[in-house]
């Protein structure tokens, strides 16, 4: 009799299920706060707006890793003719290029309402693919030098300075190497745009791959460099030390900084520097896959995650991240204090002056190779 | 010798074929993959390239692993002798209660505690300067080499120990009493009358462990930075920074003939024990 009774409430719960079909599943690439993002708010928020609608976050992992696993699910669904599990996925930029010469993603960009929103020529470039119409930032981050001010009262205002500054005071900088997180290969990349020749050709191309003779000498002076600096276990590494007094500067991540500094993880005194020529960020792209079930909702998805209210509220509020559409789009969403935190140690004409992004995909696997051969082995 | 019956073999049929799946057929398709260049001719390539990138890991991640056993080895030796041979029963019975812990903490777990233990401003380094017995300035963080070392022979050296100390403990005791009647202090029983006896038991738990630290990846990536780094690290990068399945599975075939080659020896070393027997 019971058994009986278990079974017919399992069956209706399959029957539920299966009557509220309309699940959005949204994979992400990224860290742990980015499940979080999707899944505590908006998530529920567009449930709220359309009813029946369940959203289902996913965590890939953070890095290139984890838009690599999406991309491996993507074309290994597409090669086997079945429609995708995912809905929406978070991708980073490399993996972006890759997806959409495989053809894995819709062209959608065109048709979303927040669309035209977007200014900055990450949404049309993606490392030196031609990714317009097939991607829409979710947000904007940036590398920066952080340091301790009781430690340093005047930083170093270019990489050149900088290496100055690390001869004269041994194991005081660090950085997480290029196997331990993107702050330090954006360190790297920079470091390599700053001293190894032409940087404009790394950002936009064409590839040329007689370049890497140029960095040889750069790659030798970082090789030396090295020698008088602390390798950080990783992205949090670095601020873990920088918080324990153990090194004095190192890059970071800015939304990391400053979430950290507002969680009391660092002390409030730290500051930001962006030196020049300049280090780069990057964007995280929403992307819809081309075989997707739900299309309309995923857009829908899409353009409330890139509407001016949640990118003020969600991305730049709660995760002091740079918005994904432009700026200006946000004047009056968020009131004058948010908005300047963003802005005090790097201001709006430094962040167009040395905010970089990375350099074109050959280019940075070259890059990264190179720093494997020639500076860590 | 009876034929194998047909029931016998259903019975560890499903075992068989989890090997089979799980394990034979991932290895012989990475086996593969190393072996393979980019057209999909049979080639070398991606051994040179590992070697291009990656010789100063490997030799890093022999040092480690091989450093790391032998000090496992002694702390394993130590202990159990005392368990075994001590006179003190308060020692015994504090070290009996004490070297088991690290065996039920995960490798994770274990990094991260170290990290906070072993920074320059961490737990160990504060409480020697609390204590009076360095100065602050003297301080260094151990969050290197040293780092990996010391985790690992902390988690592997009751694993081995335990192993040991049960070997110990079954074997005559009228060999240890017929040395101490005649004299020989407790070490020289350690060494020249237990230990011969333990020997086997000894280089399986060395062997065992061997192997396991080669292939720690939460280790190396959390402890210390990433220059030099272990192979596990160097392979989890090419997958997820490149995508590329060939070097990372040429590191990982290399990795096989490192355990291999200890795994050789130890088969050696038990055939000769046989043949002798």
């Amino acid at each position: 009799m019971r058994r009986a009774l278990y079974a017919a409430g399992f069956a209706a719960l399959l029957m539920t299920g299966a009557a509220s079909a309309q699940t959005l599943n949204v994979a992400t690439a990224g860290d742990q706060n980015m499940v979080d993002y999707i899944k505590d708010y908006l998530g529920p928020l567009f449930e709220k707006q359309h009813p029946g609608v369940k959203v289902v976050a996913v965590g890939t992992g953070p890095g290139d890793g984890g838009s690599q696993k999406i991309f491996e699910k993507l074309e290994a669904q597409s090669k086997a003719g079945a429609p995708a599990d995912f809905d929406v996925v978070v991708i980073h930029q490399k993996a972006a290029g890759t997806m959409v010469q495989s053809n894995l993603l819709k062209k959608y960009r065109d048709d979303l309402p927040t669309g035209k929103l977007v200014t900055r020529d990450t949404a049309t470039n993606s490392l030196g693919t031609d990714v317009s119409g097939y991607v829409m930032p979710m947000f904007h981050s940036q590398t920066a030098i952080a340091y301790n001010p009781d430690l340093i009262k005047d930083p170093p205002n270019s990489y050149a300075e900088l290496r100055e500054w690390v001869k004269k005071n041994p194991k005081q900088f660090g950085y997480n190497g290029i196997k331990g997180g993107m702050s330090g290969v954006a360190f790297v990349t920079g470091w390599v745009a700053a001293f190894g020749g032409d940087a404009a050709k790394l950002e936009k191309g064409p590839y040329d791959a007689a370049q890497k003779a140029t960095w040889e000498k750069a790659l030798a002076d970082l090789k030396e460099f090295n020698r008088n600096v602390v390798i950080t276990p990783g992205n949090a590494g670095t601020l873990d030390m920088l918080n324990r007094g153990e090194i004095a500067m190192g890059p970071v991540w800015v939304d990391m900084f400053y979430t950290w500094k507002a969680e009391g993880k660092l002390p409030p005194n730290m500051r930001l520097k962006l030196v020049s020529p300049g280090m780069p960020g990057q964007p995280m792209y929403y992307a819809i896959p081309a075989k997707t079930a739900h299309e309309k909702l995923a857009a829908e998805f899409v353009a409330l995650a890139t509407s001016p209210d949640v990118q003020a509220e969600g991305i730049v509020k709660r995760f002091n991240w740079y918005p994904g559409i432009d700026a200006k789009n946000l004047e009056g969403k968020l009131d004058q204090a948010v908005w300047n935190q963003l802005f005090a140690d790097i201001p709006p004409d430094a962040l167009s002056a040395n905010g970089k992004p990375f350099p074109i995909s050959p280019y940075f696997n070259d890059i990264l190779e190179a720093y494997e051969k020639k500076v860590a082995n | 010798m009876a034929r194998p019956s047909l029931f016998g073999l259903l019975l560890i049929a499903p075992a068989l074929a989890m090997i089979g799946v799980l394990f034979l057929y991932p290895l012989g398709f990475s086996l593969a993959s190393a072996f393979t260049g980019p057209d999909g001719a049979p080639s070398l390539e991606s051994f040179r390239k590992a070697y291009e990138l990656y010789s100063t890991d490997i030799l890093f991640t022999l040092f480690i692993v091989i450093v790391s056993t032998a000090l496992t080895g002694l702390f394993s030796i130590a202990i159990a002798g005392i368990l075994t041979l001590s006179e003190t029963p308060w020692l015994v019975a504090v070290l009996r209660s004490l070297y088991r812990w690290p065996l039920f903490i995960p490798f994770i777990v274990a990094a991260q505690c170290m990290r906070t233990f072993l920074a320059k401003n961490g737990l160990m380094n504060n409480t020697f300067v609390a204590l009076g017995l360095m100065e602050p300035i003297q301080a260094t963080s151990l969050l290197d080499w040293r780092g990996i070392i010391v985790t690992f022979v902390w988690k592997q050296v009751p694993f081995v120990t335990l192993m040991l100390a049960g070997a110990m403990a079954s074997i005559d005791r009228a060999t240890v009493e017929a040395g101490r009647n005649l004299g020989a202090s407790r070490l020289r029983v350690l060494i020249e009358l237990v230990l011969p006896q333990v020997a086997q038991t000894l280089l399986v738990g060395l062997v065992l462990s061997f192997v396991t630290m080669l292939s720690v990846l939460s280790v190396p990536m959390m402890v210390a930075g990433s220059q030099p780094t272990m192979l596990t690290v160097d392979m989890a990068f090419r997958i997820n920074s490149y995508g590329d399945y060939a070097t990372a599975n040429a590191l990982g075939v290399i990795s096989y003939v490192i355990a291999g080659t200890v795994a050789w020896i130890y088969l050696r070393h038990n055939v000769k024990r046989e043949v002798q027997a």
